[in-house]
Parts: structure tokens; sequence; C-alpha cells
């Protein structure tokens, strides 16, 4: 760049401009220069041109438009001294973008340095092709980039910026380069000697391998030799040491790869991969130096991670949350936070909770740190790590912490301590001690929605009652209580003062005198409330007592006038209904019990601001999106063993099965039953219900994908047990429903709720599983197999081994469509709830009809295509019988249904039926099909079908899955209709108005 | 009285604080940084020049190179304010002997706060006068030590004439030459459609004069405008003199005229200040005898040529001759080359304007004068925009004319010595934006 003065004087006029106006004339002025000398070409020198592409880049930067002279700056590419090559590459980059058309002129220039044998030419082309990365490079260059990278003459320095270069390219576009046969290649580069190569290539592969994890399975165990390479320190050059640390980047880029892959198979790769680990875990510390800290904690947190991933034994588990527990305890709040987080994040591997446990007196310091980001790191840990077995502690503890806390603070805190008393109360009395605390203690703070919640509690548990009216009772003892303890002791003494009737100090007359002292102090909103409570007590004392009733009627005549509609309204009813004597009795009548339902507490918890993206509110949001109904559940909350009686023997076996095999107990459904142990379990069959289940056995038997691991003497009782559970609806009917529509309930049991939901694109298709958890206890050895027909192209990710109690757990699953066929994929679906094995074979709703694509045609499109597909095999005829009768608007309503679209009008015959549609996959791509549908309008039951498509299969599938909806109908009839009718109800339909309305407790919830 | 101000700040172009003096308490000291980072900063600078952040107004004009913002927290008189702050840098102007500007600020902080001290009290604006601020501040700006001393003269006494009828004038000047200059400055406002429509025209015009004149002189001025001249008719009695009369709109005059002579007599009678100033200014929207008629044709050939053909005619009387004008033609942005045929002056293209600029130096009546130029453009990666084709823009100055056609009929002095005086009498007209579409 020396010598080129008009430049230098361009940029020192421009930084002597006093201000912006006079540096916009000056840009101008030169703008104007260069535009009068691009149009010379005459005079134009490669000197000048390379100095006034320069001004351009200089003018570009200080922010201007330039939008000229980009045919200058390709046209520099071409040059052949590095000066004027330099510019050009550099300029190109910045001002054009992969749109631009300019860029196809340079295309062959950049191919010509990428294939010379220049190598700083080569450098400044790949630096070019990886900023720019459009598709047009992608496709022509990324062949030459590849060569390159592998290529054994060339200096590593290139060799690098190919990886690089690669790697942007291949982010960009990922179908536009060809990387099949890549793995090999991929493992050869991972055996680079040269650590700037090694960690470019590292990060090429993580992106290769975020791709498509299967293929390059042959770099795992390369990726694990990195990192044994560089956890010795063995032929790690000075230059790349940082710290005393051998490249950190690549390690963390190694690790980060090495977690795209599920799990590691090899036994001897696992090995030295864990001593890796334990020797960064072990070597890992807290010093003085902020870079060595900074560089070292990478590793530490990227091998925490791949710990987790890799569900590590317990031990060394305990081992990272032992070093956690060491970062708590620092002074520096930097490493306190990433250790509280990172032992949120700990949370998700279900086995360590205990160990973390130990920790808990630290994290409980960790609330009063003076860091409010670490404050709430540490709340949120102890909201995650909170169980039945220490929630009493830790509640304790919040509510202690909720007096001092800030004010910022206060309201999340005891939403969290409500929501944790709720859920892990070991006795009911206990969480209403609790929440008549956090409400006297943190009263602003407390919403409506938790003193709701433990109205509802004591309102269904009988034996509470008493209980909670006492301690309402002694609450009203203070001298000063909050509001919102007025509405719940008012609440609650109204409906059960009564109970207390003995006690001393807690007679009708004197709970109204002790409520009445409250009311001067409360507002317009608790009016009516105490009004209520006032009824009951009357209503409840007797015989009756005409002091109080008349001390009653007083206050109820004196707020007849009042202004506000609700209170007069509750005074006039109320002091009309106690002269009514009976009626009085009947109307105030105890409240019913509340429906049970979703708690709107952990929906709140949800929306509390939360800046961590990792909280442990999020990772609970995930796993259980309904629950906190514990307590009023049927069932006993802590520890009770589920209702199903199992004799003892198959538990010991099934425990002495799955046991060896370590967490993955992959139990063959197919493996053949012993006969002594059928024998055993003879009873509970029979017990069972004969469920659907039991048809949906004859399914599909092809079990290629599940290894035989257990020998042959392994005893698997699972095909017997499958059935000890009812299921919930019909398994047919629930297929059918979700046939017509994307989600539903697929499957449902006491203990499981399977949800599905689907979203189709053309020939692809993505379908969530969510495995609900329903019971207490957490299902154990969980298994979800996809079973694929030949047409179908199916991925499920792995299903949690465990699913924890009240929880839910999603798991995509993506499906291609590659012909057409009706057949369907079955998911055979098990796990373990304490001792039962449950099994079920359900058939995955991804059928022909998904993969359609409404399309409604005009006659001029319709009779041209119809015309052209000349009989069999595209168009194909038959006359159907035995149809169920439909009329003609319910048939093109199920028509519709199923995706294929009636065209109405286009046949002149009013009892026919034209419809069309597209089919999507993989083979066919998008193909037109068309129908025709001849009734008889005096014989219903039969018709005639004429299909016609471009592919011949298609044709007869499409013919077939038809005929069978006409036929099937019956079967379904029961979601199809409706179906037909109306947009379908949603299986899991939330309660309507109208249902609200009926019910007495919900009205009391909406009043409330 | 209204409040005007309650504080006043004087910035540079970068937002620096040259100067600034506190009125009132109501406003907070850092107001002016709101200023710099919501105005200043933003693209919002030119549009408005009243703006309310946070309860404070902010009223701001640029002069020269400098930012004068007033800031006011009540409800202030905006007219006032403004009119405040012209005549503050009309003050500082004959001060600094002309130039307005940072380096003159810089160069006269000591005056500066003098004069702002006494030129407006808690907000409200008190005697800007020249004229009398400069008997009691005798603080001179800064000169160059070449000039000459300015000699010692007797303190006169300020109280006296501040107080007096004529407050304007001291009593007991002398003149060995008794003269009367009087200027008439007019500016022509046009926009032209470019089929030669006018759209839009009107002129604005002072009358500017300078006295040497001993004594307490009374003058009287006539003008061949409607009312006078129907009004002298009528006294006389006799029919108005043929010729053009021109009706004046907003007329407005200089304290001294005595305004209800004028109501009554309709003449313009007055006893002038000392020196210059300004006697009265007035607008006139019929009958304006434009100076140039410019006839433009522009023609796109394809997307990288333009040719450009301007035919400029001078319309006023043969004698006379225009100066210094000046034709600015717009061209698009992405102008690479021009080449041009004038058939006087000089022509050429100006970049940092997107401008043709062609100045002929001298104009004279009567004659027509052409430029072509056949223009090159370079080919842009950006949009398709067509160019929006500004108007072509000329300056000029045309001397003894006046686009109005006022004419000054008599200047009469009256003094009680009787001297002889010698009046001077000029006419100019100025462009003001003088716009042609093409």
């Amino acid at each position: 760049m020396t010598g080129m003065r008009g430049l230098s004087v361009f940029i020192s006029d421009i930084r002597n401009c006093q201000n912006k106006e006079a540096e916009r004339l000056r840009v101008d002025k030169e703008l104007g220069n260069i535009r009068t000398c691009f149009k010379n070409e005459k005079v134009l020198t490669p000197y000048k041109k390379k100095k006034y592409v320069w001004k351009m880049l200089y003018i570009h930067m200080l922010g201007y438009d330039v939008d000229f002279g980009h045919m200058e700056a390709v046209s520099l590419i071409s040059a052949p001294k590095y000066p004027e090559k330099q510019v050009g590459y550099i300029v190109t980059s910045c001002l054009l973008n992969e749109n631009h058309d300019f860029l196809k002129l340079a295309i062959n220039t950049v191919r010509n340095d990428i294939i010379g044998r220049n190598e700083t030419f080569q450098c400044l082309a790949l630096t070019l092709v990886g900023n720019i990365g459009g598709r047009d490079f992608a496709e022509s260059l990324a062949p030459d980039v590849q060569k390159l990278l592998i290529s054994s003459s060339c200096r590593p320095l290139v060799r690098k910026k190919a990886a690089l270069c690669l790697l942007r390219l291949f982010r960009k576009n990922p179908d536009a380069i060809n990387v099949d046969g890549w793995a090999d290649r991929m493992t050869q580069l991972l055996d680079e000697r040269d650590l700037g190569v090694l960690t470019s290539s590292t990060s090429l592969l993580v992106a290769l391998v975020s791709n498509n994890h299967e293929a390059y399975s042959s770099c795992l165990p390369k990726c694990v030799k990195i990192l044994e390479r560089l956890a010795r320190n063995q032929d790690v050059p000075q230059e790349y040491t940082y710290y005393g640390i051998p490249s950190p980047w690549l390690q963390v880029k190694a690790m980060r790869a090495l977690q795209y892959f599920p799990t590691i198979e090899d036994p001897s790769t696992r090995k030295s991969l864990f001593e890796v680990l334990q020797r960064i875990l072990m070597g890992t510390d807290v010093v003085k130096n902020v870079n060595k800290n900074n560089a070292s904690h990478a590793v530490l947190f990227e091998a925490l991670s791949l710990v987790i991933h890799l569900d590590a034994e317990k031990e060394m588990m305990s081992q990272c949350v032992a070093l956690l527990g060491k970062f708590i305890s620092v002074r520096e709040p930097n490493i306190r936070y990433l250790g509280l987080e990172n032992m949120t994040r700990m949370l998700m591997v279900t086995d360590v909770q205990d160990v973390i446990k130990k920790h808990q007196s630290q994290i409980i310091t960790s609330l009063k740190d003076p860091d409010i980001s670490i404050r709430r790191r540490a709340l949120d840990l102890l909201y995650g790590m909170c169980d039945v077995s220490n929630a009493k502690d830790i509640v304790e503890e919040l509510l202690q912490y909720l007096s001092t806390a800030e004010f910022s603070m206060r309201e999340e805190l005891s939403l969290k301590a409500a929501i944790l008393a709720e859920k892990f109360a070991p006795d009911l009395s206990w969480y209403v001690d609790v929440i008549l605390q956090l409400i006297d203690k943190a009263g602003d703070f407390v919403s409506d929605d938790i003193w709701f919640r433990v109205v509802q509690f004591v309102t269904n548990n009988e034996d509470l009652q008493p209980y909670a009216a006492s301690k309402a009772r002694e609450y009203l003892d203070k001298i000063a209580i909050h509001e919102t303890m007025v509405k719940v002791s008012a609440y609650i003494l109204g409906e059960y003062g009564h109970l207390l009737a003995r006690q001393p100090g807690c007679s009708a007359s004197e709970l109204f005198s002790i409520l009445h002292e409250k009311l001067p102090t409360v507002s317009t909103p608790t009016i009516p409330i105490l009004l209520s409570t006032y009824a009951k007590l009357l209503m409840h004392t007797q015989p009756r007592d005409p002091e109080l009733e008349k001390k009653v009627w007083a206050v109820f005549k004196k707020y007849e006038s009042c202004i506000d509609v609700e209170i007069q309204q509750r005074a006039v009813e109320y002091f009309e209904l106690s002269k009514k004597g009976a009626a009085f009795m009947d109307v105030l009548a105890e409240m019913p019990k509340f429906p049970e339902r979703q708690s709107s507490l952990i929906k709140k918890a949800e929306v509390v601001e939360d800046t961590a993206d990792q909280s442990a509110i999020k990772l609970r949001a995930q796993q259980q999106p309904s629950n906190a109904l514990v307590l009023a559940d049927p069932q006993p909350v802590s520890g009770a063993p589920p209702p199903l009686k199992i004799p003892s023997e198959p538990q010991s076996v099934a425990r002495t099965i799955s046991q060896p095999n370590g967490t993955s107990s992959n139990i063959d459904p197919q493996a053949p039953s012993p006969d002594l142990l059928s024998d055993l379990l003879g009873p509970l069959a029979i017990e069972a219900p004969p469920g659907v289940v039991s048809t949906e056995q004859h399914g599909p038997t092809g079990t290629e994908g599940v290894p035989d691991e257990v020998d042959g003497s392994a005893i698997v009782p699972v095909g017997e047990q499958t059935n000890n559970v009812e299921v919930i609806g019909n398994i047919a009917e629930r297929f059918h429903a979700l046939c017509l529509k994307d989600s539903g309930v697929l499957y449902e049991d006491p203990y499981i709720q399977i949800g599905i939901k689907a979203e189709w694109r053309g020939h692809h298709g993505r379908l969530v599983l969510f495995l609900g958890n329903k019971s207490t206890n957490p299902l154990t050895s969980v298994q979800a197999l996809i079973l694929p027909p030949a047409h179908l192209k199916l991925e499920l990710s792995p299903v949690p081994d465990t699913i924890p109690p009240r929880a839910q757990v999603q798991s995509p699953l993506e499906v291609m469509n590659i012909r057409p066929s009706r057949d369907v994929a079955v998911l055979d679906f098990s796990y373990k709830l304490g001792t039962i094995v449950v099994g079920a074979k359900l058939r995955i709703p991804a059928v022909l009809n998904k993969f359609l694509q409404p399309l409604q045609l005009t006659s001029e499109e319709f009779f041209p295509q119809w015309r052209a597909l000349s009989g069999p095999p595209l168009k194909l005829q038959e006359v159907v019988r035995g149809v169920r009768p439909l009329a003609l608007p319910e048939m093109a309503n199920l028509f519709n249904s199923f995706r294929v679209t009636i065209c109405p009008g286009l046949d002149p015959n009013p009892n026919n039926l034209v419809a069309s549609t597209t089919f999507y996959s993989e083979t066919t791509g998008a193909m037109l099909c068309l129908a025709r549908i001849e009734t008889d309008p005096a014989d219903r039951t039969q018709l005639r079908m004429t299909v016609g498509s471009g592919d011949p299969t298609l044709t007869f599938e499409l013919k077939e899955f038809i005929k069978e909806q006409l036929i099937a109908i019956p079967m379904g009839s029961r979601a199809l209709v409706p179906a037909a009718a109306a947009p379908p109800p949603p299986v899991a339909q939330p309660p309507s108005p109208a249902a609200l309305a009926d019910d007495p407790g919900a009205m009391l919830a909406g009043l409330l | 009285m209204p409040v005007a101000a309650s504080a006043i700040y004087f910035l540079n172009l970068r937002g620096d604080v040259l100067i600034n003096r506190t009125y009132r308490d109501d406003v907070g000291g850092n107001m002016v940084d709101a200023f710099r980072t919501h105005i200043m900063q933003t693209k919002e600078l030119g549009n408005c020049p009243v703006r309310q952040i946070g309860g404070c107004s902010f009223v701001y004009m640029r002069i020269s190179n400098v930012y004068i913002v007033i800031v006011a927290s009540s409800n202030a008189n905006v007219a006032c304010g403004f009119k405040f702050v012209v005549e503050a840098v009309a003050l500082f102007k004959s001060y600094f002997g002309g130039a307005f500007d940072e380096d003159a600020i810089r160069n006269n902080f000591v005056l500066i706060y003098e004069l702002l001290d006494e030129i407006m009290d808690f907000g409200y604006p008190q005697n800007l006068s020249p004229e009398i601020l400069k008997l009691y501040i005798t603080q001179e700006g800064v000169r160059s030590p070449f000039s000459s001393k300015p000699k010692d003269k007797p303190i006169p006494n300020a109280t006296l004439q501040v107080t007096g009828a004529v407050g304007w004038r001291r009593e007991g000047l002398s003149y060995k030459k008794n003269e009367v200059f009087l200027d008439i400055v007019e500016s022509v406002n046009l926009l032209m459609s470019s089929k030669g429509n006018v759209l839009r025209c009107d002129v604005t015009g002072k009358v500017l004069m300078k006295c040497f004149l001993s004594g307490m002189p009374d003058l009287k001025l006539g003008l061949n405008d409607k009312i006078g001249l129907e009004k002298e008719s009528e006294m006389k009695s006799r029919p108005a003199k043929s010729g053009k009369t021109i009706e004046l709109d907003d007329v407005t005059f200089h304290q001294c005229v005595n305004l209800t002579r004028f109501n009554s007599e309709k003449t313009v009678s007055f006893v002038p200040p000392d020196g210059e100033f300004e006697l009265m200014k007035y607008r006139i929207t019929e009958g304006v005898n434009l100076p140039f008629r410019v006839l433009p044709t522009i023609n796109e050939l394809g997307r990288t040529r333009m040719e450009v053909n301007v035919k400029v005619k001078s319309v006023f009387g043969a004698k006379m001759f225009a100066l210094g004008v000046v034709v600015k033609i717009p061209v698009p942005k992405q102008t690479a080359k021009t080449n041009f045929q004038v058939t006087t002056g000089r022509a050429k293209y100006n970049p940092s304007i997107d401008c043709l600029v062609w100045k002929i130096r001298k104009f004279p009546g009567q004659t027509e004068s052409t430029l072509s130029a056949e223009i090159e453009l370079i080919s842009t990666m950006g949009e398709k925009k067509s160019w929006t084709r500004p108007p072509i823009q000329m300056e000029f100055q045309v001397p003894m004319f006046t686009a109005s056609g006022l004419r000054v009929w008599f200047l009469k002095v009256w003094e009680k010595s009787g001297y002889n005086t010698v009046e001077w009498v000029r006419y100019i007209t100025k462009a003001g934006s003088y716009e042609i579409r093409c």
C-alpha cells in the first residue's frame, strides 16, 4: 500500500474534516473523481485502478453508499501482481454479497487461483470464498477446496484456510456440497499432526456431524485420540499451548463433536475417553490467573456437558458434582455463577441428585450472595433440586430468606416456594402451614393464585379442614395481618369454623367479632368475602343465636346501600336468605369439592423472567407441562406403591435381567417366553383386560433394530406382563382419528399418556411424541422403537431411559415418504413402572393421506389432465359395493377430510364427485392425482370409482386407500363422522365454559 | 411581557458549548446534553426549530457555524425568543465588526458575557439596540493592532437617551457633510414549472438607510406605492399620475417611523437613528418583473448518457446588466464525465452538490446565453430508480433594477438649521430561491 499518495492525502483530508457535513462534501467530491476516472478507461492504469478501489473501500467503510465500480474491483482479482490482486479480493469480499451477479464473473479467476500453485493467491482466494460463501461458489468451487484440504503437498496454512472455507460453504448450503464418502477423509484429516489444521478440521467435523452423525462414526475414536494426545500433552508445540493448557480450543471442539454422537459403543474407546475426562476433571482447579481460568474452565464445562451427554458412571458424575461444589464455594463470583449454572444442568441426570444434595447448605449460602445473578441461579438450582426428601428444608430455607430477600426477587421466590410446597409436601398440614407463613411474611408478593390454591386443597381434603381452620384462627390473633391473610382466614373460617366450635375462643360469635375487627382495614374486593363468611357463620350457628343474628344483620343492612354492586348484592341477598331458614341452610351449605385442575402457578412460574438459558424452571417446564395436582390425586403422595400388586418372583427375575444389562436394558419383546415363568405369570395374563394391545401384537414382526443382547437363557416376561394395565380408550379408534387430524392422543393407560403432534410438508413429516408420566413414580427402562415399512424412512430421536414422575418428555420423529404405499409404521413401546413391564405396539398415523396436499382445480385445468391419463395402469376404475350409505355432501366432507379436495361443479352429473389432490414422495416428487366417484342415487351402497395419477403404484394405492376409507367407515365411525362434519374435537379437551357453569365448585373458583 | 428564555447556549457544530448563560433556575445545567443527544445527533436537526424534550422546549437556530439554543421550561413566547436571537446576533456583529462565528465567539468571551448580562434579565429581553449599548458597554472587540485607534470621546449620558422621547438618536450630532444613503434591496423568489408557468412568485424587499445628518432632522419618504399615491392625489385633489402603482403587503417599519402620521397622512416620516438601519420591509406578490427566463431541455439517452441544454434570457432593460449570475443545473449522482459548450461564462461539474455550475460574471440585459452539455453516467449496482430531476437554481444580482417596480418618489430632509443634504438612492435586485423545474 506504500506509495499511494492520493489515498493517504484523501484519508488525511477526511480526518481533518471538522464535521460530518464537510466530510460528506469531501467524499462526494472524491466519488465524482473516481467516477470520472473509471469512465476514462484509456488513462486508467492498474496503479490508478488499485488506488481508486482502495478509496472506494475506505468510503464504503465510512458508511457511504458506493454503488458503482464493482466491475473494476472484480477485474482486479485477475491482475497478475499481488498488490492488485489483494485489493481486488478484499474489496470484492467487502462490497459484494453472494447474490450479486458480478461474482459469477469472478468464479473462474478464483478457481484458477485456488488450483494454482501460488499459496498466497490460494489463501486470498480461500478467504474470499469463505467470506462470501454463496451457492454459486459452493457448487463450482467446493470440490477444489476439498482437494486442497486433503492434498499432502500444501502447507498447513493453506489447508487450515481450506477447512474453514469448506466449513462456511457447508454451513450456508449443506446440500450444495457433496460430502458423500467424506467420512474416510475426515478420519484421515483427524490424524493430522499440525494442530492448526486439526483445529480447523475439527470445526468442520462439528458441522458435518451435527448434520449426520451416523456417517462419521469412524471419526469418533479419532476425536478421542486427539483428546488423549492433548490430555497427555504429547506432541503439542509451544505456540499451541495457552497458559500451560494444550490447545484448549481444539479440546473444546473435539468434545463438542463427540456430543453429537448418541453414544460410544466401543468399550475401549469409551474407557480411554473417560480416562481423559477424568484427567480434565481432576486437573482443573481455580487459579489466580484469569486467562488460565477462562481457558481451563471452558474445557472443563465442555467436558461436563460431555459427561452429562454420555451418562457416565455415577462415580464420575459425583466427581463432577464435587468439583462444582468446589466451584460454588470459591470467592470469585464468575466461577461461582458457572458452578451453580452447571449444577442446574447436572440435574438433568437423575442419579446425581443425591450428590448435589450434599452441597445444599453451600447453595443456600449462595442465596445470600451480594450478586443478584448468583442469587437467582442459586434459587433456580434449589428449585430444581428439590424433591420429597429435602422439600421441607428447602422450603423452610426459602421462607426464611423471603424476609430478607430483595423486593425484585420476592414474587418469584414466593411463587417458587408455593410450588415446591405444593408438589413435595410430605403431609398436607405442612403445606397449609407453609402457605400461611408465606402469606404472613410476604403478603404483598403472594399472588391470588397461591391462596386460591390453598383454599382448593383444604376444600378437597376433609381431614385437613379442622387443622386449617384452627391455623387460620391463630393467625387472626396477630395484630397486623396482611389482607390476603384476611381473605384466606375469612374463607376458611366461614367454611370450617364450625368444626372448631368446641375450642375456646372459637364460637361463632367470637369468630365474627374477631373477623369484623378486620373489616375496616380491608379493601373493597375483600369485603364480599367477609360478608359471605358472616352469612356462613350465621348458618352454622345452631340453634340460632339472636344476638349474633342482630349484629350480622346490622352489617348487612349497612352494606345494602354500598356503592359497590358486588357488595350490595351480597348484602341484600344474604340478608333476605338469612330469614328463610331451611332454604338458607341449603344455599349456604358447604362448598362442594373442586374439580381437579392444573395449577396455574406452574404456568406463572414459566412466565417469570429468567435470563439463563438453561434454567431449572425451563427444564421442569419441559419435563412436566401439567401437574401440581399431586395432593388432590386419589393416590397418596409420597413413596406409595403402585396399585397393582405383582407376585414377588417375577419382580426379582425382572431385576436380575435388567441389572446385568446396565443402563440400556433392551428387552426383546419377541424373545420366546420360557415355560416356567409363563406358568407363574399365567394368572396375571388372564386377569388382564383383553385390551387392544394384544391385537396389536400381530403387527409387522420385523424387529431388525433390536439386537438380541440378552443371552439365550435370558428370561423375558415382557410379553405377558404387557397387558397388565388397562388401556384407556380404544387404540384403533384413536389411530383412525389421528389419520384425519394432526394432533391427539395415541395411547393412554393409567401410568402413561402418549400424545402425538405432527406437521407435514411435502414428502417430509415431523411428528413429536409426547410421553407423559401420569404416575408419581418414575417410569424406567422406557423404550420406543420404530418398525418402519419399506416405503417410509423414519428417524426417532432417542427416548430417555427414565421418565421422572409427572413429567413429560418429547421425542421428535422425522418421517420421509419414499414411495406410495398403504403400509403403516409401528411404534414398539415399552416401559417399566416399579416392577411391572408394560408394552404396546402402536400404529403410527403416518398414512398415505398425510402426504397429500389439497388442491382445487378448475375445469380448464382438470379435463386436459384427466384425458391425458389414458386407462390402466395410470387410470384405474372399480365398482365398489357394500359402501356405507352416505349423502353426497357427507361424502364430499369425508374426502376433504383426508385431503382429497372435491372440485364442485366440474362434473355435469350432480350425483358424481370429482376430486383432485397432490401426492408427495421422494420417488414421485409432487404428483397430481385425480379421482371421480359416480354414485347411484337409487342405491347408495355402491358406487363406481375412477382414480388416476402419473404413477401406476400411486394410482393403485390411492384407489385402495379411498376404497378402504369408504368401506371402513363403520369401524371408525365415531371418530370419522364428526371429523367430516366439523373440525374434529381435540381429544384432550379443556373443560368447556358450559361445563364450568354446571359445576358449582368451578363457579366458586370463577367468583374468587 | 412574555418570558423568552430560561437559558441560552451557544454550541459549535459538534455540540460543544462555547458560551452559555442561565437566566432562570428552572432548567438543569445538563439540558444541553439532551439537546445534543436528542436533536443534534439525529436527522431531525434541520427539520423543526422548536422541540420539546422532557418538559423543556428547545428553540434553536443555526447562524454560520454556531447553534444558538434557547431553553425554556415555562410557556415561553417562541417568536419573541427567535427575535431576541436575531437581534442579539445583529448586536454581536456590530460589536465584532462583521462576522459572527465560532472564532468570533471564542475571541470575545468577556464582551459576550457582558452583553448577555445586559440584553436579558430573568428571561425577559431588554434593550438590544447597538447604538445605546455601545454607549456604556465600551469594551472593544479584539481588532487587529494595525487598525486605527478609536478616538477618546467623552462618555455621554446613556440614561438620558434611553429614557428620552427619541430613544434611538443622540442629541448634538454634527457632520461636516450631511448625507443620506437609501438602498432598496429586493430578493425574488420564484418557482417555475418546466413549461414556463409560474407556480409561485414573490419579492421580499427592504429599504436600508445610512444617515450622516447633524442635529435632529425630520425625514419624509415618498414611494410609488398605491396607498401613498392615492393619498397624495386625494390631498392635492388631482388625478393620480399615470404609470404603475405598486401594492405593498406586510409592510413593517423601523421604530423611528411615526406611525400615527402614517395612519393619518399615509406618509413615511421619521427622525432617523444615526448610522445604518433598516427603515422598512415589505413583500409583493402581484406584478413581479422577472429578471431572467430559463428554458431547459434535458434528455436522458439510455442509462449512461444525458444531454442538457439550458438557455437563459435576461428580460430587464438593455442598459442594465446582472452581476454574479450562477446557474446550478442538477445532474444524477452517478455522473462520471461532462462535456460543455457555453456561449458566455464558465461551467464545471461539482460532484459534492451534484450540479453543473455555470457562472457568468456580467450578463447584459435583453440578451441570451446558452449552455449545452453532454453527460456520461457510470453504471451502478443499485436499484434502477429513475432520477428525480430537482429544479435548476439561479443566483444573480441586478443593480438599478427592482423586480417590484418600486421607485423612490421623493426623500425630503427637514432640519431646524436648514442645512443642505445630499441624498443617494440605489436599487438592487437579488435572487432568493429562484428555481425552475426541468
